[in-house]
């Protein structure tokens, strides 16, 4: 989880959660989960200071959390990144020649 | 976001929720919006899009435990709800806040005492392995001395080589000192002639200059040196570092002294102010500049020996070392000192007398010999009305939390955790703790220093340093964890072990077992309570019967006026001015009477065992006051027998006479008359001359705890000063101004140093009972109130606790009477078991405080029985207004409320 929305954040700059999730969903289909268990992530992510959040307006003139990632978030990302290929290299490795 | 943030969110946990909720609530109408726009209905949409959410309750909860510290929560909720319950209750608090303060206060404050009189270690290097020298004393008041001569120092010293390094502290005396030589004002000091290694052996290090070394302790009389204590050169030098090299003029007291210089070479280290706790030193001369007098004079004691043990030393090896070597000293003493003719009786105990080597790492102190056990007794007081406070809370917190049954079923019934409700009743009783805490300090800061003041007078100072220091908060920090949880800990595992069926069924099912909860508590207060009042009734009885003690002369009235010689004199000289000024006084408007004396009564007199020819005993042991003309009219003792002094008397051609007061009378004469006798004895300034009895007068006493001693008045040898009695028949205020002008312009030989009155000298011998009395008797009151408080509170509980029994009992045909006794017998019976305790307790303490009372016994009926009867006294007025609204329940009322 933190890998996707990091990811996103870094791509497509700040967005609230009802934006993140939207994004999400766009590009696949196949992730989709509980929509409300973002937020306990994002919060713990905004805890662990890799996001920060701002309160913004959106287009209807409502009132949202907007997530921003940091530089700490960025260099999670690369981190997070790191793994997450580390780990499907190996998979598809095994997957290939076994 | 960080720990401070998560902390921060605690104080502010509403607006946290709101913003949870404000963001889920846009997340999911955002996505009702997206779902209506792409076609589906408004009711569809929002059933989907709360699915597709998940349980918003759970997940707020996820969020709120990662943006704040639960449990830090909690104990803020607790903390504002205990407030708003102690609010709630503003005057139950406020009494139960004020009493718990006012004994912890009394405990910080006697504990700050005791730490800085009695166990705070000097300020030196390794003070354990320090040591000061004792014997067995010939005074009855003071059990142990402590001066040495300079031959027993000497011997002793070079005895003890190799295990113990031996060093003299003289005595501290207050000479005048002149710093600044044009102005030529002389300032009282306390100083002190100390070996030249005093200093080293101590590790006491400069903090200016340099301090004495064994090169300014060799030859008496040759090395004119003088180090100042840091404090001192702070207050009267403001740490000028030019101070050394300046020289300083010693005035000694003895008339007839040179004046002489001494160079001031250094100053020591800002921590040490001498070893005496309570008595700062601000000067230290060398040894070898002491009175001349005092060196090879086995008979001129003015020095403590104190010593620092070697490495591996063991404190017996060097008794029995140091034992020899004074026996010794003492042995070759006798031989050559003592009357060879004297009783061996009396030769044997001197030469045998055991040598006490004591631990000196807190310092000798004679303020310590005469404090350690009343502030023990105060502090232990003060402990004792401090649990008795600490019950008094736990039975408001134990009639509260019973109070709230309901409300804890309720909430055990809704799932809420034991341990939840034990924090809460705990946290209640920490805020309290808390608050007395805080005002404890503010009073115990207070109460310290007045009781310092009250052992202070203006020429004999008592400094005690009460800072805060480590011992003193963990104390304070200690007591206030132990309360909360020795008080409050009982009303909580109460509170949370109700059983929410029964309590919810039937209101107060369980009267009876709340009413035993508050039970030992009670008893804990009674017992506690009867020990403090017995220990405080036999220090208030022991001051007033010592203040009633009749001293034989007139305590009011009378001003003590201390002189001394502007500079030495012939006998002649100063005689002719000391009469110039008599006279002088005498007539002065308002002043009834005046003499002079060399010892004030209640001063410390000369005493002597000397034959009385055709006495009924050989020898008489007499105290010798030396008084000039006047002195009995001044002090209004009355003549019995013959005349008093007159002005003629003091012509040196006449006869001799004295005059004796009716103990001395009766002891050597028994009831012949005495008036006509001839004396010889140590009557200076003849003293193998015979001298006649001219006067018998009443007996006066010179230690008020004791009975009055045989005394011989005689004239006073005109080469001693004493002190200026003078009776006043007006304003005294008036007159004291005036007396130094008289005595300014009556001779310019002679100068007031300080006017003080016949009874502040009286008040001040009392201080030590009037200390006891006061703090115990005071503290005797608070636990009483506390405890009585304590049976009211009770008592009243059980009633309302009981009221519906009674009513069915009333109503069934029972008498109010019955009622009241089933309510009170229950208190009674723990009252009495309270009591019986506590007399128990009150009779262990006796033997601890029985040396401090005057003329009281400890154990007999009226000790036992007053403390007793003012006790249960106390119990049946606070039970009365419980007992009657028990007898006044309205069986009618009592059912309907149910």
């Amino acid at each position: 989880m933190p890998l996707l929305v990091l990811t996103v954040l870094h791509r497509r700059g700040p967005l609230h959660g009802y934006a993140i999730t939207s994004h999400i969903q766009k590009l696949s289909d196949a992730l989709r989960v509980e929509e409300g268990s973002l937020y306990p992530s994002l919060h713990r992510m905004e805890e662990a200071g890799w996001i920060k959040a701002r309160t913004i307006t959106t287009e209807h003139n409502r009132r949202a959390r907007a997530y921003e990632i940091t530089a700490a978030g960025r260099r999670q990302l690369g981190i997070e990144e790191a793994r997450w290929r580390s780990i499907t290299d190996a998979v598809n490795y095994v997957l290939k020649h076994a | 976001m960080s720990w401070l943030s998560r902390i921060a969110n605690v104080f502010r946990s509403s607006g946290v929720d709101r913003a949870l909720d404000e963001e889920m609530t846009f997340h999911i109408e955002s996505r009702i919006a997206d779902l209506v726009a792409g076609g589906m209905t408004r009711d569809a949409a929002e059933a989907m899009a709360r699915r597709q959410f998940g349980n918003r309750l759970r997940l707020r909860e996820e969020s709120r435990g990662i943006k704040v510290i639960p449990w830090l929560e909690d104990l803020v909720r607790d903390v504002h709800l205990g407030a708003r319950m102690l609010r709630k209750n503003a005057l139950v608090t406020t009494a139960a806040v004020v009493s718990l303060s006012l004994a912890l206060g009394a405990c910080v404050a006697a504990f700050s005492l005791v730490e800085a009189l009695i166990l705070r270690p000097l300020p030196v290097h390794q003070p354990e392995r320090l040591i000061y020298l004792t014997f067995p004393s010939t005074n009855p008041d003071a059990p142990e001395d402590d001066v040495f001569s300079d031959p027993a120092f000497v011997r002793l010293r070079d005895a003890g080589r190799g295990q113990v390094d031996l060093f003299a502290m003289g005595y501290p005396n207050k000479p005048r000192v002149t710093f600044d030589v044009a102005s030529g004002d002389r300032e009282p000091v306390r100083a002190q002639f100390v070996s030249g290694d005093a200093f080293e052996r101590l590790g006491v290090a400069p903090a200016a200059g340099r301090l004495l070394t064994m090169q300014d302790d060799q030859h008496p009389g040759a090395h004119p040196v003088a180090v100042l204590s840091h404090a001192f050169w702070m207050q009267r030098f403001g740490g000028d570092p030019g101070i050394v090299g300046r020289w300083l003029v010693l005035h000694d007291r003895k008339e007839g002294k040179e004046d002489r210089q001494f160079q001031i070479i250094g100053v020591t280290e800002p921590r040490f102010s001498g070893v005496e706790p309570g008595h700062a030193t601000d000067v230290w001369m060398p040894y070898a500049m002491q009175d001349p007098y005092a060196f090879g004079n086995g008979g001129y004691s003015t020095i403590r020996v104190m010593g620092r043990m070697r490495e591996g030393a063991r404190l017996e090896q060097v008794q029995s070392v140091l034992q020899v070597a004074f026996a010794n000293f003492r042995r070759e003493y006798a031989q050559r000192s003592v009357d060879p003719n004297g009783p061996p009786e009396r030769v044997a105990p001197f030469i045998n007398t055991t040598l006490y080597v004591r631990s000196a790492a807190t310092g000798p102190s004679p303020l310590r010999a005469r404090f350690q056990r009343p502030l023990w007794i105060v502090t232990a007081i003060a402990a004792l009305v401090l649990l008795i406070a600490g019950s008094n809370i736990a039975n408001l917190f134990l009639a509260r939390t019973a109070a709230r049954e309901r409300e804890m079923s309720l909430r055990l019934s809704l799932g809420a955790g034991r341990g939840r409700l034990i924090q809460q009743v705990l946290t209640e009783s920490a805020l309290v703790a808390g608050g007395a805490c805080l005002i404890g300090l503010v009073f115990a800061a207070f109460a310290a220093s007045t009781v310092v003041g009250m052992l202070t007078s203006a020429d004999d100072p008592v400094l005690l340093d009460l800072r805060v220091d480590w011992p003193l908060v963990a104390v304070i920090s200690g007591t206030t964890l132990l309360i909360t949880a020795l008080f409050g800990l009982a009303p909580a595992l109460r509170a949370s072990s109700v059983e929410p069926m029964t309590t919810l069924k039937a209101g107060g099912g369980r009267a009876s077992a709340r009413a035993g909860a508050a039970r030992p508590f009670l008893a804990i207060q009674v017992a506690f309570s009867l020990i403090v009042l017995f220990v405080g009734g036999l220090m208030v009885r022991s001051f007033v019967k010592l203040s009633s003690v009749n001293p034989g002369f007139a305590t009011s009235d009378v001003l003590l006026v201390s002189w001394e010689a502007v500079q030495p004199m012939e006998w002649n000289q100063q005689r002719a001015a000391l009469l110039q000024v008599l006279d002088r006084l005498r007539d002065v408007p308002g002043v009834a009477a005046v003499s002079a004396a060399e010892f004030n009564v209640l001063g410390r007199p000369f005493r002597s065992t000397f034959p009385v020819p055709g006495a009924a005993r050989e020898t008489i042991e007499a105290t010798i006051a030396p008084v000039t003309p006047g002195f009995f009219e001044t002090m209004k003792i009355p003549l019995l027998a013959g005349r008093t002094f007159v002005r003629g008397d003091l012509d040196t051609e006449r006869p001799r006479v004295v005059v004796v007061n009716e103990s001395f009378a009766k002891q050597s004469f028994g009831h012949e008359a005495a008036v006509g006798r001839w004396l010889e004895g140590p009557f200076e300034p003849a003293p193998r001359a015979p001298h006649e009895v001219v006067g018998v007068v009443a007996d006066a006493r010179y230690d008020l705890r004791k009975p009055p001693a045989p005394t011989i008045y005689n004239l006073i040898p005109l080469q001693r000063l004493g002190t200026l009695q003078v009776r006043v028949a007006g304003d005294a205020r008036t007159i004291t101004y005036r007396l130094r002008e008289e005595v300014r312009a009556a001779t310019p030989l002679f100068r007031v140093t300080s006017v003080t009155s016949q009874t502040a000298m009286v008040n001040r011998t009392l201080v030590r009972e009037r200390l006891l009395a006061l703090l115990s008797g005071f503290f005797a009151l608070v636990g009483l109130v506390l405890t009585a408080v304590g049976v009211y509170g009770v008592l009243s509980y059980a009633v309302v606790q009981r009221t519906r029994e009674i009513g069915i009992r009333v109503a069934l045909g029972a008498r109010a009477l019955g009622a009241v006794r089933s309510v009170l017998a229950d208190t009674a019976g723990t009252t009495v078991i309270g009591a019986a305790c506590g007399l128990a307790g009150g009779l262990y303490m006796s033997r601890f405080v029985e040396m401090l009372l005057f003329e009281v016994a400890a154990r007999d009926v009226w000790s036992l029985a007053l403390p007793l009867g003012t006790l249960l006294l106390a119990a049946f007025v606070a039970a009365v207004v419980p007992a009657w609204r028990a007898a006044r329940v309205d069986p009618v009322i009592a059912l309907r409320n149910e």
